[in-house]
């Protein structure tokens, strides 16, 4: 529904030229953090790019465990969102960061902010937390609760964080509620032994691109980070995957860079005319049924 | 068990890399043994260093292992890294003479710790961080010696079974003659690890892959064909020197105890 209510201008922008930025952030130091995005950023306008994306927890590094508290954010207050906003008038941005409300205080959240036109336009709180084996989340983090797209400058958005992206509800949310373009950022370790160019793990995500991109019917933009923190290296390969489910474009394992790629959304009408995923779906079912299963689920 | 080298060896050099620049550091220094371990991190030492960055100490117990020290010294000199050969039989032998031992095994550790304390003193000397050379499958049987041959401020080789580091050796170029030497301890003149252990490292390193990498239990590893007095062996080892492998447990009595509830990442503040 929100597609009808826009108007026709909005509705089919066209080409949208992104830069993911497959950056390797510094552990615990904001200072330095921030001004690796003001760098970044010039170098994506300089790319002329509508949108670039940087990678989970990008403002703070990701191995934070007690750190977390100290390098957390309110959004509303915080000069140094006052700040990126400013630099989000002709470019959109999108981070990650810590996130703590001060009316909400002492519940920290693993964060994406999307900064759009001057202003906030969303945050979205990772709602899966990994906890068990390597990761440790859920120690440290309050666990976000929904998955709503939103309406960014080029179209209508899904924020997902890392693991949110693996989880199979967390991509069925954005495709009920409208997604034309799933946003992904991640912190992803590499490992397991795969090819002479990626950790085996890398193939995951890729795999998790290609099903979710065609059966959502939407662009998939997944951005990595690299670097080494706490002994884990950090996987990168980041790729932008098309609504037909094509790979249109892959970042080099462990390197930085600055992907550069153009999607267009009108691609997105087009395969939905053809392949009714998204017309035919019945969250109305999907919902009754669940209500079932969990009633009747033994606790 | 297969890795992928030319992959593995960019995220070694990558790691070693980062860890010592973050820390301020721009050299490294570890023990030269002439054993295959510590030749392989001498070669990603130097690849992520610089060649002139890297310091390798060769610490022979006087002359009982002088084949060990020429390929020590000819690892270093086909690297180009700098080597510095300090002999540690005077300060052994001056508290062996003090209180004697006929137990084999402890002159072993404690050849193993005056090395660590002459390495901790020449990388001060030197402003280079250490290298660990221990491999994951000494790690985890705990053949190593506790604040000696152990003791390092980082480890590239620590995920990597011994098959796997000889396979990386070949992809990094090291001579046939490293690659194919008996792994030894340097315990003793003769000994190998082989025959010590009672197993090979190619069947050892494989049990350890069912039971650690695979999540594999006991009787599943002796279905795929293996002896099950040597898996239990092998079973008994990992868990007898998990202590090797953590920190001393704190006694908690206050609200907020190191290692409990006071949880900072190792790159606090680097």
């Amino acid at each position: 529904m929100g597609l009808l209510k826009r108007p026709p201008d909005l509705c089919y922008v066209g080409a949208v030229k992104i830069a993911l930025a497959q950056i390797a952030p510094r552990l615990g130091d904001m200072p330095r953090n921030l001004a690796l995005h003001r760098e970044w950023i010039r170098a994506a306008r300089k790319e002329k790019a509508d949108l670039i994306v940087f990678p989970e927890l990008s403002l703070t590094g990701y191995a934070l465990r007690d750190l977390t508290e100290e390098v957390a954010l309110d959004p509303g207050r915080s000069p140094v969102f006052k700040e990126l906003a400013g630099l989000s008038r002709d470019i959109t941005i999108v981070l990650g960061f810590v996130e703590e409300k001060r009316d909400d205080p002492g519940l920290f959240y693993n964060a994406a902010a999307c900064f759009g036109e001057g202003r906030l336009l969303h945050v979205h709180r990772k709602v899966y937390l990994p906890t068990g084996g390597m990761f440790e989340e859920g120690r440290f983090f309050a666990a976000g609760r929904n998955f709503k797209p939103f309406r960014a400058p080029f179209g209508r958005t899904g924020l997902m964080i890392c693991r949110d992206f693996l989880q199979l509800g967390a991509g069925y949310l954005q495709l009920v509620g409208g997604a034309e373009v799933l946003l992904v950022i991640s912190a992803a370790p590499g490992r397991g032994f795969g090819t002479d160019q990626a950790f085996a793990t890398s193939r995951m995500w890729e795999l998790m691109g290609e099903a979710l991109s065609f059966f959502t019917t939407s662009y998939v933009i997944y951005c990595n980070r690299v670097g080494v923190e706490e002994g884990m290296t950090f996987a990168g390969g980041s790729f932008v995957f098309s609504p037909r489910g094509e790979l249109l474009d892959k970042a080099a394992a462990l390197e930085p860079g600055l992907l550069i790629q153009t999607i267009d959304l009108t691609a997105v009408r087009d395969v939905r005319r053809k392949w009714g995923f998204r017309r035919e779906e019945k969250p109305e079912v999907i919902l009754h049924a669940l209500d079932r299963a969990i009633g009747s689920h033994e606790d | 068990m297969k890795i992928s080298a030319p992959f593995v060896e960019k995220v070694l050099v990558r790691f070693i890399r980062e860890e010592l620049g973050r820390s301020g550091f721009k050299k490294g220094i570890l023990g030269l043994s002439g054993g295959l371990d510590s030749a392989v991190c001498a070669a990603l030492a130097a690849r992520a260093l610089g060649p002139a960055q890297v310091l390798g100490l060769i610490m022979p117990y006087g002359t009982s292992f002088r084949e060990d020290v020429r390929d020590a010294e000819a690892s270093a000199r086909t690297l180009g890294i700098r080597c510095r050969t300090i002999d540690i039989a005077p300060q052994v032998d001056a508290y062996f003479a003090r209180y004697p031992t006929r137990n084999r095994v402890l002159p072993g550790n404690k050849m193993a710790r005056e090395r660590m304390s002459i390495l901790y003193d020449v990388s001060a000397r030197d402003k280079s961080l250490i290298l660990g050379t221990s491999n994951k499958t000494e790690l985890l049987i705990g053949y190593g010696t506790i604040h000696g041959d152990m003791a390092c401020a980082i480890s590239p080789l620590g995920d990597l079974y011994k098959t796997q580091v000889r396979e990386l050796a070949a992809h990094l170029g090291l001579p046939e003659r490293i690659r194919k030497k008996r792994p030894t301890a340097g315990l003793w003149p003769g000994q190998t690890d082989e025959g010590e252990l009672g197993v090979s490292y190619d069947e050892l390193d494989r049990i350890l892959f069912a039971l650690v990498d695979e999540r594999k239990p006991r009787r599943e590893v002796v279905r795929a064909g293996f002896k099950p007095a040597v898996v239990d062996k092998i079973l008994a080892m990992i868990k007898a020197s998990e202590f090797k492998r953590k920190m001393p447990p704190i006694a908690k009595v206050s609200s907020r105890t190191i290692g409990h509830d006071f949880l900072y990442p190792y790159d606090w503040g680097k």
